[in-house]
């Protein structure tokens, strides 16, 4: 899967990271946090806030994980990129 | 031990059932949900349901599966076994030359075949990644015949380019939210289960699960055991935790602590069983656990019918996969590292290498795969390297240099011929650095390689020079050593006969090597090389004895058909050799068949060699039809493929020659003329060339001069490639003398050509060389070859020999060598006592094979039964006997 996403993305430049936040419905536990190591989270309400600095290969491994784990995806947004 | 104390069942989801009905009158239904969402469970319900008329094929496609072959294979074996045809051929083995399109086609020509409604369904299919497979997927769907349905699960939305089929109404999609359970569900499911809870209580949990399956499932699973169901479902509720995570951990919780160990540390396997998890956890009885994990409906399914093999529910797997790494994140790399050795010694070593990458232990997986290439090559699992080399980090191919000779194996195979010289040179210059035990292995390998890239590109210099190398066995004494000894011999032989085929001077060691290839290769169980050698075997004997070349195409591609390897590049030179076959005993229609059939069989592989006997058997079909142009054309696309071999091979003399020939049949004398001056005198001199010099003479109406070239042929100074040079001179030789006036010596010029074509029923230079008035002229009472006369008159009138034999008899009507004796004679003048005394029988024997000859041929009279045998080829010795 993962490998998969990547490899669409040979051949396109990849841009320098980018902060993302993705929202996903529940509280996310530990074993569940465990598999976003290189995000933090936050809880808002019912949902669970994740934000961490991605290229472009990471965000499509978190959003596979996302996948794999049968998570329930809210919204995924860029905040900004870095120069 | 208590795994769950109720199992929940699977409850009858019947409007999920008509839906699936129903979508089933459209060619292809997509069940497209994300994990958990009950699709499997689904689709095995309706599969099991009462009143399917249809048989199902069902195909899981393994995780992360990379290999189209694989993948297709799988496809295959589902069909063969939804249509009841195992019986009519083994599965077929995977091939180093895998051909998708060729594949894409059996399996729609089976299924075409079968007739029968037939339920393709095909599971997980997010999980195959491989760009080839997915669109020689889209082919297969949208050319299903009719009667066929197909059932697509997975958990996203694949790029398969189906618009085609949804613009035609033909497209059925079933997603998420009709998947979910709703209350009722919910409430039968509980009921199923054995678990009282409230109607509230009931309609909690579907809300709280949002009526996804396996949330439902894992609380059932938790429910059942538990002692207030009421609480259970309040507290579930009142969390906002992920429902899988929530209930998962729950699940766990609730089990003994050997049983959480057991899972934690065999999530990390694709697939488990009992002796492996003894080992990961260390405690016996770890497939007990298993099989009651199964029967409680935990997210663990058996693999096998037997259920010696296991594997988790992906969505179960991860989480536990998690759940490892974070409680015992110091044992992550040593499961891996254990497994790898239990694979290993397995003898399965894809699963080995993996676990040796995940364990990361990079220069351990490197030396393993260095090691197996070759073998898992010629198990046809090429894309796997490629999946398994990918998966080595970036700046891994510096650090283990060993992967040259991995990347080497691929490039041959993928006809990358540049490239895996390049990458042989640097698993070359690496190799004296190898420690010593493995140097040799390595060398063996690197030889072995670069005898396959000689052979590829024909130059038969450079295999001599790996040949000795090769002799010697591999040192060592495992049984890996004597196997890869075993292959890399086998693939040897291989080569070096194929090689030495092509050469003038090679061909009696060509023979002998093949053989002791293919005895080798069955010995050692490697099909694909028996197969090889077969086929390249048959061709090779085609000089020496056209009957035994014909008996070994035959085996060989038998043996092929066996292991579905008909349109494999590999037996390509056994099915033209017997095309060429056919061709020569003046049998166009046959012949044509089986040149369409060679021609589809290297598509995939544009060797010059392979190609090059394809033009010829084409040139001489051309030739048999008398059409001149095709067949010169045919016949000077041959010679131009000839350049691009390394040196001259056996077959050139005849190329040039028939190339010759046809130019000058077509007017095209001086051109001809031209050409033939430019030869070398070495060629020039040959049989061959030396017939086509007297075609050209008597073109340009010198036929005493026709006689001075063919004078070397005929009393055998010349050298010749074989019978049909030989029958060709007669032949041009009676047309000179009877062009000269000399109708005696042109009859006995064609009574010898006669006699000469006679055991191999050599009937294309008749109709070559244009003696049909040569062949009129010859009055019968004077041939011992009146049967074969009147065949190839048949043939020279324009009516092709149609091809039956006689096994195209009903069983048990085969006639008998007696019989056959008698019957040869029936075409001529002679009475029943004549053919006695020919025959030294008494006439009463004669009159009883009569009989039976007329019984088995059903034919009323001698001229029926003589039609009828002329019809089955029986009438002249040929090569079926």
């Amino acid at each position: 899967m993962q490998n998969h996403l990547a490899a669409l993305n040979h051949g396109v430049m990849d841009r320098a990271p980018a902060l993302y936040t993705i929202r996903i419905h529940g509280h996310l536990g530990t074993t569940m946090l465990s598999a976003f190591p290189a995000m933090a989270s936050q809880r808002q309400g019912a949902e669970t806030v994740l934000t961490g600095l991605l290229d472009r290969s990471a965000l499509y491994g978190v959003l596979a994980e996302i996948e794999a784990l049968g998570l329930d995806l809210v919204e995924v947004r860029q905040e900004f990129r870095e120069a | 031990m208590t795994v769950a104390p109720a199992t929940p069942r699977l409850i009858d989801r019947d409007d999920l059932l008509a839906a699936l009905d129903r979508a089933a009158e459209r060619k292809v239904t997509i069940l497209s949900a994300p994990a958990g969402s009950g699709k499997t469970s689904l689709l095995r319900a309706w599969a099991d349901g009462p009143g399917q008329p249809h048989r199902l094929a069902v195909v899981q496609v393994q995780r992360d599966q990379q290999d189209a072959q694989l993948f297709w294979l799988a496809l295959l074996g589902a069909v063969r076994q939804a249509s009841g045809t195992t019986s009519r051929a083994e599965l077929p083995a995977a091939t180093p030359d895998f051909n998708g399109q060729a594949m894409v086609d059996r399996v729609l020509s089976e299924l075409a075949e079968h007739g029968g409604r037939v339920i393709l369904v095909i599971d997980d299919l997010h999980e195959l990644n491989s760009p080839e497979a997915l669109a020689q997927l889209t082919r297969l769907l949208t050319n299903l015949p009719p009667h066929v349905h197909a059932v697509l699960a997975t958990r996203r939305d694949l790029r398969l380019r189906l618009n085609q089929l949804r613009l035609a109404g033909e497209l059925a999609e079933i997603r998420a939210a009709d998947l979910r359970f709703t209350e009722r569900e919910t409430r039968e499911l509980l009921q199923a289960s054995g678990i009282a809870l409230s109607e509230a209580g009931a309609a909690l949990l579907q809300q709280r699960t949002e009526g996804w399956a396996a949330g439902l499932r894992l609380a059932a699973i938790s429910l059942a055991g538990h002692p207030d169901p009421e609480r259970f479902v309040a507290e579930f509720s009142g969390s906002n935790r992920t429902v899988a995570e929530y209930l998962i951990t729950e699940m766990l919780e609730r089990q003994p602590d050997h049983v959480q160990d057991l899972l934690l540390r065999t999530c990390l396997l694709d697939r488990v069983n009992g002796e492996l998890a003894d080992l990961l956890t260390g405690r016996p009885g770890s497939e007990r656990i298993l099989l009651e994990l199964e029967d409680a409906n935990a997210f663990v399914v058996s693999l096998d019918p037997e259920r010696t093999w296991f594997r988790y529910h992906h969505l179960f797997g991860d989480l536990l996969r998690l759940e490892l790494r974070r409680t015992l994140p110091e044992e992550v790399l040593a499961l891996h590292r254990r497994a790898a050795e239990w694979f290993t010694q397995q003898g399965q070593v894809v699963d080995a290498i993996r676990h040796t990458q995940a364990a990361g232990d990079w220069p351990a997986a490197a030396r393993l795969l260095a090691d197996h290439s070759f073998s898992l090559m010629l198990d046809g699992q090429t894309q796997t390297i490629q999946a398994l080399l990918r998966a080595f980090p970036p700046g891994a191919h510096a650090d283990h240099p060993e992967l040259a000779l991995v990347r080497a194996t691929v490039d041959v195979v993928q006809g990358r011929l540049a490239e895996a010289a390049a990458q042989l040179a640097v698993a070359e210059s690496h190799v004296q650095t190898a420690p010593a035990d493995r140097r040799r292995r390595l060398q063996v390998a690197i030889a072995s390689l670069k005898l396959s890239l000689a052979r590829r590109r024909g130059h038969l210099e450079s295999v001599t020079e790996q040949v000795g190398f090769l002799a010697a066995p591999v040192t060592g004494q495992s049984g890996e050593d004597i196997a890869l000894g075993n292959d890399l011999r086998a693939v040897a032989l291989y080569n070096l006969g194929t090689v030495e085929t092509w050469s003038p001077l090679g061909l009696e060691d060509a023979e002998r090597h093949l053989q002791g290839g293919a005895v080798l290769a069955r010995e050692i169980g490697r099909p694909y090389l028996e197969v090889s050698c077969l086929a390249q075997l048959g061709f090779a004997s085609r000089i020496h004895s056209l009957a035994t070349a014909r008996r070994r195409c035959q085996e060989a591609i038998t043996l092929a058909d066996r292991h579905g390897w008909d349109a494999e590049p590999i037996i390509a030179p056994a099915l033209v050799t017997l095309t060429g076959l056919m061709i020569l005993m003046g049998d166009f229609g046959e012949g044509e068949r089986w040149l369409h059939r060679a021609g589809q069989a290297v598509q995939t592989d544009t060797g010059p060699d392979i190609r090059q006997l394809l033009h010829m058997a084409a040139g001489m079909l051309h030739a048999g039809r008398g059409r001149h142009r095709e067949a010169f054309e045919e016949f000077t696309a041959a010679e131009r493929l000839q350049s691009q071999l390394a040196g001259s091979h056996t077959l050139a003399s005849e190329v040039t020659g028939w190339a010759l020939a046809a130019q000058a049949r077509l007017g095209m004398v001086s051109e001809a003329r031209a050409t033939l001056a430019g030869l070398a005198d070495e060629q020039a001199n040959s049989g061959e060339i030396r017939n086509a010099c007297a075609v050209i003479c008597r073109a340009e109406g010198d036929p005493a001069r026709a006689l001075g070239a063919l004078a070397g042929v005929l009393d055998g100074t010349a050298p010749v490639i074989g019978d049909v040079t030989v029958v060709e001179a007669q032949l041009l030789a009676g047309l000179a003398h009877r062009e000269l006036g000399d109708q005696r010596a042109a009859n006995q010029a064609a009574e010898r050509a006669l006699g000469l074509a006679e055991p191999d029923r050599l009937v294309l230079p008749f109709v070559m060389t244009g003696c049909r008035e040569l062949l009129e002229a010859l009055p019968r009472h004077e041939t011992a070859h009146a049967a074969l006369l009147t065949d190839i008159l048949d043939v020279v009138h324009g009516s092709s020999l149609t091809a039956k034999d006689q096994s195209t008899l009903p069983q048990g009507e085969a006639l008998s060598p007696s019989e056959l004796r008698v019957l040869r004679y029936l075409p001529t003048n002679m009475s029943r006592p004549e053919i006695a005394s020919e025959l030294s029988v008494s006439v009463n024997t004669v009159n009883t094979h009569i009989r039976n000859i007329y019984a088995k041929l059903q034919a009323r009279d001698r001229s029926s039964a003589v039609q009828r045998a002329r019809e089955l080829r029986l009438l002249s010795a040929g090569l079926t006997r």
